[in-house]
């Protein structure tokens, strides 16, 4: 049974088509990348999956079952833009949030303060919100999407604007969600984000799915024809017939090889040339096989 | 259900706790008292003016003086009533006889330099009954004084007439005496003193307390749901609850912080009424202002109607404008039908029971306002405010349906000032 699944929706406002016919499943026990640039259609996207707007057409299943606002209980979402009320206390905050979503006053209560404990803001439970810092009013909207520990947490750009520090621990917070086998949907532009986190993705632009599947899966079905290579020496083998392009950095070389050229080849003219010290046949990076499949520039 | 209590509950209890919510509930009624005090207060202290009367005509001139300090009691005492300044004479009366040019030109420099306030100036034409009456004053005379000064005149000159036409003193005194008006009304059968000039008093200050009470209230709802959408708080909270539901907590909420703040008022009112210091200041306690238990019961429920019917339409402007300033551009809507309301309060007071008063208290923007002067007037029937309350009911209902639809997609756009076309389609979105 996945988790989510979406079947060919799309939504138009006026004249503006924001998704375009948009297909995708999400399983248990994974973390999914919703990937695109700003304006692809992410957030209209995510919006029809929890009810917020209506597709046009298609069709949206949760937990198996067609979209229902009864299953919303279910789930945690958590806004790009972090809204919190700006005059509330922060346990008061949580405890409402928590209480909105069917929680006891007792039991959100005691989730709120093991949380803060953990995400150590436990000194600010009775701080007004406002007076807060942004990374920590980020983490107050973190628990709050956990705190009913929903079965699927939809996070739009988690990581924004918080440091290194805070973004590995609320990073491991993710892993372990993923580990109870509840889903988690990531949604970001920042492709490298999506490479270390997830297992599945889908990439959208202008509205349309372009690509999706297990991340493993697309960067199998993409050839590795980008070499990347540090030497001493002669640098002709840098002509080869096989090589498309080339580009040199401080220590090393980055080269494209043409389609269907035997990496094997140019090695063997590289090494009757120079000294090699490192030849590295690398895999494309998500954000290449962005721009190799919609053929535009891939960035904010 | 539980949901709507709780957006209810958090909405009532970030108001309530707020500060300006303590310095409104302290203000606005330190306000209202301020501005009728001036009205009340301005009437008495101008009374103490003191002027000179002078005339060729000797007996003219000391019967208009007569007739400007005479005491007079009034009954009316409200806006409009001609006769004012209860009891004690506004002016304090010198006669000069002689008007010579001499005369006046001191006259002239008394006023100038203000030893006096102003002087009365009786100027007989030969052949004519009628004098011609000069006011000179540094300022220009006030309207109160005026009417009291023309009723002075006209009864000096017809003093001064029949002493000609050898009537006796006393029988004139008597037959110039000014009527004693009572005012009455009928209420369930009985004849019940009714002072106007107080009831009066009484129904404009509650229908101001409704006006401002709707439209602080409504314009506040529109700020604190555009605040709202500028924060996204409202992204987190429909992921969990429909909008339906947030805007009705919002409204029932904001309404039980109204409610709360006009309850704080109206126990202060009824304390304060119980006190000697207000037994002084305010002649026959609230009674005599036409304020009973019944209206205040009615203030609530007019309160009531006036703010979901207003605020409905306040929770849409606040989901379609794009942050919170622009709120105010749109604040019009809100106040101007209610305007409407006010500046009738006269004629509604005067004719309680005229068909387009009748009317005009039907008519949803103003029922509130108008009902409740009405309710002050007079003995409203009761298929009459049955009626107010089930047409306000059921304009409230489309209101909201309508407001729902704005808010439901209004609230997810942003960037741009929506425009009324885009509005309009908004509401037909599924």
């Amino acid at each position: 049974m996945s988790i989510v699944e979406l079947n060919g929706i799309s939504k138009a406002y006026g004249e503006k088509i924001a998704v375009n016919d948009l297909s995708l499943r999400i399983e248990p026990g994974t973390m999914f990348g919703l990937l695109g640039p700003n304006g692809a259609g992410k957030t209209s996207a995510i919006r029809m999956m929890i009810g917020m707007t209506l597709p046009d057409s298609g069709s949206v299943s949760l937990f198996g079952k067609p979209f229902h606002r009864n299953l919303l209980p279910r789930l945690g979402y958590l806004p790009e833009e972090r809204g919190l009320y700006k005059r509330m206390k922060v346990l008061e905050q949580l405890v409402f949030l928590g209480q909105l979503r069917g929680l006891d006053a007792a039991l959100a209560t005691r989730r709120a303060k093991n949380w803060c404990e953990r995400l150590q803001i436990a000194g600010s439970l009775d701080s007004v919100t406002q007076s807060l810092s942004k990374g920590m009013q980020q983490k107050i909207q973190f628990i709050a999407t956990l705190l009913h520990e929903p079965d699927l947490i939809i996070m739009d750009e988690p990581f924004s604007g918080l440091d290194p520090v805070n973004a590995i621990l609320l990073r491991d917070v993710l892993l372990e969600i993923k580990a109870e086998g509840r889903a988690i949907l990531l949604s970001t532009h920042r492709m490298e984000q999506a490479e270390q986190l997830c297992d599945a993705i889908c990439l959208i632009n202008a509205g349309r799915g372009v690509l999706s599947g297990s991340v493993r899966e697309i960067k199998s079905r993409y050839q590795r024809d980008r070499v990347l290579i540090e030497y001493e020496g002669d640098g002709t083998f840098l002509q080869h017939p096989a090589i498309a392009s080339f580009q040199t950095f401080a220590g090393h070389t980055e080269f494209q090889m043409k389609d269907g050229a035997d990496a094997q080849l140019i090695l063997r003219t590289a090494v009757e040339n120079a000294k090699i010290y490192r030849f590295d046949l690398m895999e494309p990076s998500l954000e290449e096989i962005f721009v190799q499949t919609v053929g535009g520039k891939f960035d904010e | 259900m539980n949901n709507i209590w709780l957006i209810a509950k958090r909405e009532y209890l970030e108001r309530v706790r707020s500060k300006a919510y303590r310095i409104s509930t302290l203000v606005i009624p330190l306000a209202m008292a301020g501005i009728f005090g001036i009205g009340a207060v301005s009437g008495r202290l101008s009374g103490s003016r003191s002027i000179v009367v002078t005339s060729d005509d000797p007996a003219l001139a000391a019967s208009a003086a007569t007739e400007l300090s005479e005491k007079r009691t009034s009954g009316a005492s409200g806006p409009g009533a001609r006769n004012s300044g209860d009891g004690e004479s506004p002016f304090h009366v010198e006669v000069r006889p002689g008007a010579s040019p001499a005369d006046i030109s001191a006259l002239n420099q008394e006023v100038e330099s203000k030893q006096i306030d102003g002087y009365l100036w009786l100027k007989t034409k030969p052949g004519a009954v009628q004098p011609e009456a000069i006011f000179v004053s540094a300022g220009s005379a006030d309207a109160i004084g005026q009417g009291r000064m023309t009723d002075a005149i006209e009864r000096a000159i017809v003093h001064n007439e029949l002493l000609k036409h050898g009537e006796a003193p006393v029988d004139i005194q008597t037959l110039l005496k000014p009527v004693d008006l009572k005012t009455m009304e009928v209420k369930a059968g009985q004849l019940v003193p009714a002072d106007s000039g107080k009831r009066f008093w009484g129904a404009y200050a509650m229908a101001f307390t409704l006006y401002f009470a709707v439209v602080f209230y409504g314009v506040n709802v529109a700020q604190s749901v555009a605040a709202e959408k500028t924060s996204r708080v409202f992204e987190v909270l429909l992921a969990s609850v429909e909008p339906e539901t947030l805007m009705t907590g919002k409204l029932l909420g904001v309404a039980a912080a109204g409610l709360t703040q006009m309850a704080i008022w109206i126990a202060a009112l009824l304390y304060f009424s119980a006190t000697s210091m207000a037994s002084t200041l305010m002649e026959g306690g609230l009674a005599a202002y036409g304020v009973t238990p019944i209206q205040l019961v009615f203030l609530f429920v007019y309160f009531i109607l006036g703010f979901f019917f207003y605020s409905a339409l306040s929770a849409a402007i606040g989901a379609a404008v794009n942050q919170e300033s622009d709120v105010q551009q749109f604040n019009m809507l809100i106040v101007l039908p209610q305007v409407i309301g006010i500046v009738m309060i006269v004629y509604v007071l005067r004719n309680p029971g005229a068909w387009p008063v009748v009317l005009l208290s039907l008519f949803p923007p103003v029922t509130h306002i108008v009902m409740m002067l009405r309710i002050a007037a007079m003995t409203v029937p009761w298929w009459q405010l049955g009626l107010s309350v089930v047409i306000m009911l059921a304009s409230i209902r489309a209101l909201l349906w309508l407001a729902s639809r704005i808010y439901r997609v209004g609230i997810l756009m942003y960037g741009k000032q929506a425009t009324v076309p885009e509005i309009m389609r908004w509401i037909r979105y599924k």
